[in-house]
Order: C-alpha cells, then sequence, then structure tokens
C-alpha cells in the first residue's frame, strides 16, 4: 500500500480511456453525467465515441442495450440510484432479460454523496443488481482493483454493473490481477472469517490489522466481485473459523450479507453477524460523521469485531451487537 | 390498388389466419392489436426490409423492433410467411416453453430483434440501433412499431427526444393508432392528441395514413425518411381487431379467449377474406 491517494471517479475514467485505445466498439455514453465521472479526458480523445444525451437515465439504458445490438460495448457511468433504480427495468430486460454487453458503473456509491441526502444514496444497488439474472457485480476495492475491474469487465461479454465511491481511495492491490469471481483472503486466521466488499475493505483492513495485532486470529477476505460470489473461498474460510462477519457500506439485506448468509445457510451453517447500515434513510451530513455514526469506519469496525468475536466466542450462539452500540445504528426517533 | 398492394393483402391476410392459428393453439391472446398493427409488419417484412431469413444476424440488415409487444402473434404469424422459422413453430403458442411467448424473446426465434413487452422500451433501444449503424456507417434502417396506448410511457418521449437531437433519419416509428387500450378508448383513458404534433415538437418528421390500406402503407414507404435529416413518426389510423367482425373496434378484443363457435366464425371471415383478396390480386 502506498500513501498516495487517487480520485476513483478519474481513475475509473482513465482506464475506460485506456482500454478504448485497444478496442473501437468502446463508447461512452453521458446524461449529464461523463464529466463528473472522470470521463472528460475520453470526450477530448474519442468526441465522436461520446454520445451525450442528457438527462433521461431510463432512455440512455435502453439506448445502450441497442448500440450492443450493433456490436458496440457502451459504458454508461453516473450517480449509483439513478442507473440502479430509476431506470431498473430497463437494466433487467434491455440489459439483462437480452443479456446485452453493456457496462453500467454508478458512481457515488453507497452513501458517498453524504450531504446531499438519501435521494442520491445508494444502500440497495448490490441487492438490485444480484435479483437481475445474468448480471455481474463488481465493488473494486481501492485504486488498483478500479483500473482492474475495469479492463475485466470490458473483456467480459455480458452485462455488468460496477460501483465506485468518490473521495479518494488508496491503492492496495495490483491494478492488473482483478479476476471477475474471485477474490483474494488478504489475511489468514482461524477465530473469525471478516468478508468485506467495495471501498469499505479500507477502513476494514485498518481494523483487522489492529485487531491482530492484538492477538485475534482474522481470516479477513475482500472481494472485488459481490455477484458472482466466491463460493469456494467463502466455504472455505468459514470451515476454518466457523463464525462469519460481513461488513458493507449498504443495507444488510440483499447485498454482500444476503448473499455470504444464502450460501452459508445451505452449505455450511455458521453464525454470521453483518456490519452494514441500518435499513433507513439515512441522515445527510459529512461522510465521515455518517461513517462514524453507522459503525463503518476503522475505529468503530475495530470494536465492533473485537465484541462480536469475545461474545461468540462466550459460547453467545445468536447475540449480535450488544443494545448500547445497536442504539448507534438505530434510527432516529 | 396496384398489383404489389393487392398481393401484400393476400399476405396480411394469410398472417391474420396465423394468428388464428396461434389461437386455436393458445385459446387466448392480445389478438386486437395484433390485427391492427398486421398490415404494416406485413408490409415490412414482405416489401421493405433489407433482412435474409437464411442469414438473420447479418450486421447490415434493417432492424424491426415490435415495442408494443404484445402484439407479439402479429409478428411471429409474418415472420413465418416470410420463412424465418417452419410455420408450425406457431402451433406451440401457448405452451410451456414455446419458443413464441406471449411477448418477443430475441434469443428463442430468429428475427426478433429485441425483448419487448414492458411497454416504452422500444424506441430507446431503437435510437441506439440507429446511432450504432451511423457510428459505423452502416445503411441500416431502424422501424419501430408502437401503439396508442402506450404513448403516455415517458420513456418514448424520452427516446424521441433522442432521436429529434441526434436527427436520426434511419429512424421510422409507426405508431398503430387504433384508438383503444384495454380500459377503454385512450382519448378517454389519456388522450395523448394531437399525436404527430407531439412528434413534431421533438425534432421529427409526420404523417399520417390509413394503417389497414396496404396501398397507403407501401406509398408512404416510398417515400422514406419523410424529411432529411430527421426522424419518420407515421401515425397510422388503424382498426383494433382488424378482419374479425366481433372483435373490429372493441376494447374487450385487447386480449380475447374465444369459444370454438366464435374462434370458428373467426376463421371463416378470415378464410372468406383471403380468397375474395386473392381473386382480387389475380384478377
Amino acid at each position: 500500500m502506498t500513501g498516495e491517494l487517487y480520485d476513483p471517479r478519474k481513475t475509473f475514467g482513465a482506464a475506460v480511456t485506456a482500454a478504448a485505445e485497444q478496442d473501437e466498439r468502446i463508447v461512452v455514453l453521458s446524461a449529464d453525467s461523463g464529466g463528473s465521472s472522470g470521463l472528460g479526458g475520453f470526450l477530448a480523445r474519442f468526441p465522436e465515441r461520446y454520445l451525450e444525451f442528457g438527462i433521461e437515465e431510463q432512455a440512455v439504458t435502453g439506448v445502450a442495450s441497442g448500440l450492443a445490438t450493433m456490436g458496440k460495448i457502451p459504458v454508461f457511468c453516473a450517480i449509483a440510484p439513478f442507473v440502479t433504480c430509476r431506470n431498473f427495468e430497463q437494466f433487467r430486460n434491455d440489459l439483462g432479460y437480452m443479456r446485452q454487453n453493456v457496462k453500467m458503473v454508478g458512481r457515488n456509491g453507497g452513501f458517498t454523496y453524504a450531504d446531499l441526502g438519501s435521494t442520491h444514496h445508494s444502500l440497495e444497488d448490490y441487492a438490485i443488481m444480484r435479483m437481475i439474472p445474468g448480471v455481474t457485480v463488481l465493488a473494486p476495492q481501492d485504486a488498483g482493483e478500479i483500473q482492474g475491474a475495469v479492463k475485466a469487465m470490458l473483456r467480459y461479454e455480458g452485462p455488468v454493473y460496477m460501483r465506485i465511491g468518490s473521495g479518494t481511495v488508496p491503492q492496495l492491490f495490483p491494478s492488473d490481477d482483478f479476476v471477475i469471481g474471485k477474490g483474494r483472503r488478504v489475511r489468514q486466521g482461524s477465530d473469525v472469517t471478516v468478508i468485506t466488499t467495495g471501498y469499505t475493505t479500507i477502513s476494514v483492513l485498518e481494523a483487522v490489522d489492529v485487531l491482530m495485532a492484538e492477538g485475534l486470529q482474522i481470516d479477513l477476505l475482500c472481494l472485488g466481485t459481490v455477484t458472482p460470489l466466491d463460493d469456494e473461498l467463502v466455504l472455505a474460510s468459514a470451515r476454518r473459523t466457523g463464525h462469519v462477519i460481513t461488513v458493507e457500506e449498504h443495507y444488510p439485506r440483499g447485498g454482500l450479507y444476503g448473499a455470504v448468509a444464502e450460501l452459508l445457510s445451505q452449505t455450511f451453517p455458521v453464525i454470521v453477524h453483518s456490519l452494514a447500515v441500518p435499513h433507513i434513510y439515512v441522515p445527510s451530513g459529512p461522510y465521515p460523521d455518517l461513517l462514524r455514526s453507522y459503525g463503518l469506519d476503522a475505529a468503530s469496525l475495530e470494536v465492533e469485531i473485537r465484541e462480536l468475536v469475545s461474545r461468540r466466542s462466550k459460547g453467545d450462539q445468536v447475540a449480535g451487537l450488544p443494545p448500547a452500540m445497536m442504539s448507534r445504528a438505530a434510527p432516529d426517533k | 390498388m396496384n398489383s404489389r398492394a393487392d398481393e401484400l393483402a393476400v399476405d396480411a391476410a394469410r398472417a391474420r389466419r396465423l394468428v388464428l392459428r396461434m389461437l386455436e393453439a393458445g385459446h387466448s391472446g392480445h389478438i386486437g392489436g395484433a390485427l391492427s398493427a398486421i398490415d404494416i409488419i406485413t408490409a415490412l417484412y414482405m416489401n421493405e426490409l433489407a433482412i435474409d431469413p437464411a442469414n438473420p444476424n447479418e450486421p447490415g440488415r434493417d432492424r424491426f423492433l415490435l415495442s408494443a409487444g404484445h402484439k407479439a402473434m402479429a409478428q411471429y404469424a409474418v415472420l413465418a410467411l416470410r420463412g424465418f422459422f417452419p410455420v408450425e413453430i406457431l402451433d406451440t403458442y401457448g405452451a410451456f416453453g414455446s419458443r413464441t411467448p406471449g411477448h418477443p424473446d430475441m434469443h428463442k426465434l430468429p428475427g426478433i430483434e429485441a425483448n419487448t413487452g414492458a411497454l416504452g422500451h422500444g424506441l430507446p433501444i431503437a435510437c441506439g440501433m440507429a446511432l450504432g449503424a451511423r457510428l459505423d456507417r452502416l445503411s441500416s434502417r431502424v422501424f419501430v412499431l408502437m401503439g396508442d396506448g402506450e404513448l403516455p410511457e415517458g420513456s418514448n418521449w424520452e427516446g424521441a427526444a433522442i432521436a429529434g437531437h441526434y436527427k436520426l433519419d434511419n429512424l421510422v416509428v409507426f405508431v398503430d393508432a387504433n384508438g383503444l387500450q384495454i380500459s377503454g378508448r385512450t382519448s378517454e383513458v389519456m388522450d395523448m392528441a394531437p399525436i404527430a404534433e407531439k412528434f413534431r415538437a421533438y425534432g421529427w418528421a409526420t404523417d399520417e395514413i390509413d394503417g389497414n390500406d396496404m396501398a397507403q402503407i407501401l406509398d408512404i414507404l416510398t417515400r422514406l425518411p419523410l424529411a432529411a435529416g430527421r426522424p419518420s413518426a407515421i401515425i397510422a389510423r388503424t382498426v383494433k381487431g382488424k378482419g374479425v367482425a366481433q372483435l373490429e373496434d372493441t376494447a374487450a378484443s385487447h386480449y380475447w379467449r374465444p369459444t370454438q363457435a366464435e374462434l370458428d366464425a373467426a376463421i371463416q371471415q378470415i378464410e372468406a377474406q383471403i380468397g375474395a383478396l386473392q381473386l382480387e390480386a389475380t384478377r
């Protein structure tokens, strides 16, 4: 890990532009969203392959489908809820059902658009996309994986949804080894499995390293792909530790927790705890405050993981976080 | 009538008979809109589209999208007539796993270009195809058949804006304006008149025809695009359920589950029309 920080959107845009040098089928679609998605460089380099449509995400999704029929590889990036919720039926029918080779990218995922409020948050995109048969769901975890995931999804034939955040991210992983459907076992241990995805991994890694220095043995799985889940990696780790904690900037239902629980409940049933955003419309505010409020910053994760492992090792088979900690994550009354 | 129009009118009547054959197999279906649109669909596939049933995926082909996907029986009938697949496939209509589902599936049959049925999807997809053809300097044209009942869907007007903005003169929309939908007259359910003016406001060229008159359909096809540098929208006034007396101009024809006697009477009427039109065409 280098100390340097990168803008995920610029990293994404540069990777698409670089890939487009090699593959003239790649076209960029913008719903007044390309420039703020880091694709200004693409526009300058390939103006004829950059199509602006204004703000109409439903039709742009249909257009992407039609372009794919004509052999193009459309890349459409906008604010995450507008390319997952707003256009859901177009995604399901025009891309999923039609099996089109379209790459949809939701930026400012999770609640990274913190102060803009719930209309601009995306805490259900993994769940929504997981429900569409045949859609691959990527959540690159750092600047390296954003580059790798872009290359991988553009080589892959079929509909892909990728979530990226905003702000800045470090580089944790190489930029050239991203494999769709394969996670990374980044730390090895036998006390507990921690599974993370997306840029949440950055805070999780920080917390895990503190806990491991204390002596906790953590099997840390970092997944750049939500769907298809790396079943083999998850199952093998659950067998080693017998206790799983998932961490994601998403609602608990339907996302990474849902995927892991669905797998383990019928293969190797163990306790699976979720550290996620409660199922509410979260208040707006500075991003670090939101992370702290919902227990997803490194310091909170450290406390929560320690507590969950401790309760589990005392033989508490079912309990989650104690009430005092859960209250932090409860909706405002 | 010119002789080509006479021949195509016979084809359209034969296609109507094939629609009834599908009902013989499946017992019920969206027949009203299928019968209002079938003359246009026949003219396109039998006379206009640059397509080859032996090579249905030729990149430079023209495309036809049935945005009003519930009229699928009409498209299946005409594709079979045009030789895309054996006509016997139509006898699986309504069966489990049929290649002729209630709404078209491009992965099940050659000649189907999109999985339509949810309304308001066809035009945006067609815009993508027309843009793609332009990017690759292909001569492909894209035809879309929409129903007037689906016009309130907002995504249609997003697509209309795109086609106008990009001046997609390789894109042609037929609005099958039969004036009826499940709940009644479109003018009463949600009045979208004036339709042509709406398209024109988005930069389209428009015209209106009788969409059940083969001569008028052929004539308008010779005048495409209706204006250079503009997408074309043809408002085709049609009769829902056209060809079957019991169904004509009724909202009830939208989805029909006939008794055997009703179906027999419909078949008799259509077969009589085929005979009369054949006589006309050979005169």
